[in-house]
């Protein structure tokens, strides 16, 4: 089934054939667009992944460049923002209950918001375009992609825009709270390719293994948090015949970067390159600057990303967030990550989490949570931290928790 | 608040030394200096003593004086969980 034709609609999109499985939704987007109707400046909660997919497909189905759309799970917007929208011209839906405006205005045409993830405060507006959320060019290999991002995060659009623009994409989407059954979900529906943040992945190889190994994967995708040799080594060992990428992208600079060559960090040689419609890349003062051709509207020149930046040898790694990376022990400045990387090099480590803890006369001292694959000694993983970190570094306090905790976003870190 | 009596904050400071392969000694004389209890290891103690009670020591307490022996360190612990 098409939607119903608009003389004012912009260019269908060559995917809405393609298969949509959502809650108890299993058709296509064109199926699942039909008989939608949205304001023409809209902030829709949605409470589900179905309830996402129609929205995107009830706006594709009437999208004629009047509308404006903010897309988010109702547990990204605060309560107390929901009125500021309202406020700034949007109507509200959430729960399929429409409220209005409060200052109704003109839609800004095409526009389509994002949401900051919010960990550094309030989450932010960022606004994108339909077309600028769609960042895959050329031929695709026909896949069945897994969604298991919160509804509205760029990473969710990605796979979304992904499967609206290329036919042979079909997505399942899996809810980002039922974590524990998104392999079974995939094995029922055929999923050859998964998109997920490292925790999101280290954490099902922990639980179910089996299953995980039976999953026919034919592509990997890592996002949203540092990658390291580790999972990807991992990765590239259940999945053989996979291409494994990791992409890194913000709501702001949009995916910038795409590795696919199985290594942690991208080459070095990209820093400081020209190329049309790649990203500009540097490492300024430790820093990861990006000049994005698929940024968020006004994001223009070369900016900073608040993501530290570490070279070693020919590749460039993305090890966390400089505000939060640095840990004051002393007067000696540690790296989170450097510390998360040595534990997770051990083999008994599954997960790791390293943070400055407050502590007399030194200011701080380093702590870590791990979870294990195997049962191992606190004093083991203290000796090994010893023997490969300088020893203001090593965690002073080792806790080993039963299981990877999950944020809605996918992601484990505060 | 828990609190933690000094044979158990003794054994605590045992555990610290302990991971680096040292040993505590029994003589409460001992200047830390000899057996290389340094402040990394007096903070990881701090905190050891604070996951066990559950609380924050108050290290602002007023009254602190120097620690120069392995006594000190216990007596000093043991007054900041009744400050």
């Amino acid at each position: 089934m098409t939607p119903t034709p608009s003389p004012t609609r912009a260019a269908t999109p060559p995917g809405l054939d393609n298969r949509v499985v959502a809650g108890t939704f299993d058709g296509t987007w064109a199926q699942l667009g039909h008989g939608g109707d949205l304001p023409s400046v809209a902030a829709v909660l949605a409470g589900s992944q179905q309830a996402a997919a129609a929205t995107v497909a009830a706006y594709v189905s009437t999208h004629d460049a009047r509308t404006e759309l903010l897309l988010a799970s109702p547990g990204r917007v605060p309560v107390e923002d929901r009125e500021q929208l309202r406020r700034d011209g949007f109507a509200l839906v959430d729960d399929g209950v429409t409220r209005p405006p409060i200052a109704a205005r003109e839609p800004d045409p095409g526009r389509v918001w994002l949401l900051t993830s919010g960990t550094t405060g309030r989450p932010k507006r960022v606004p994108h375009t339909l077309a600028g959320l769609t960042t895959v060019a050329g031929e695709q290999p026909p896949r069945r992609w897994l969604c298991p991002y919160t509804p509205g995060a760029y990473a969710w659009w990605q796979v979304v825009t992904l499967s609206l623009a290329h036919p042979g994409q079909d997505v399942v989407f899996a809810e980002p709270e039922r974590d524990a059954e998104w392999p079974t979900l995939a094995l029922d529906h055929d999923v050859d390719a998964v998109s997920g943040t490292p925790t999101f992945w280290r954490q099902a190889l922990l639980r179910d293994p089996e299953r995980m190994a039976r999953l026919p994967l034919r592509q990997v995708t890592l996002g949203g948090e540092p990658v390291d040799q580790a999972v990807l080594d991992r990765l590239a060992a259940l999945y053989p015949a996979a291409r494994i990428s990791w992409i890194y992208a913000s709501s702001e600079a949009g995916a910038a970067i795409a590795v696919h060559d199985g290594l942690a960090g991208f080459p070095a040689v990209w820093l400081g390159r020209e190329v049309p419609d790649r990203a500009r890349l540097e490492v300024r003062d430790g820093e990861l600057h990006v000049a994005s051709p698929v940024g968020a509207a006004g994001f223009d020149g070369l900016r900073p990303t608040g993501d530290r930046a570490e070279i070693h040898g020919d590749r460039v790694h993305v090890t966390g967030r400089v505000g939060t990376d640095e840990i004051n022990v002393g007067g000696s400045k540690v790296s989170a990550a450097s510390v998360r990387a040595v534990l997770l090099a051990h083999p008994a480590v599954a997960w790791a989490q390293v943070r400055g803890r407050r502590a007399p006369v030194v200011g701080q001292l380093v702590s870590a949570d791990v979870v294990l694959t195997r049962p191992a000694e606190i004093a083991e993983l203290t000796a090994w931290s010893a023997a490969r970190l300088p020893e203001h570094a090593v965690p002073r306090r080792l806790r080993v928790l039963d299981a990877i905790p999950l944020r809605e976003s996918l992601k484990s870190d505060a | 608040m828990n609190t933690v009596s000094r044979d158990e904050v003794r054994s605590m400071m045992g555990d610290v030394l302990a991971a680096q392969g040292k040993p505590l000694p029994a003589d409460e004389l001992t200047p830390l200096v000899d057996i290389g209890f340094r402040s990394l290891d007096f903070s990881e103690l701090a905190l050891r003593v604070e996951d066990e009670t559950g609380d924050e020591l108050n290290f602002d307490a007023p009254g602190l004086r120097r620690i120069e022996t392995v006594g000190d360190v216990l007596d000093f612990l043991e007054q900041l969980q009744s400050a």
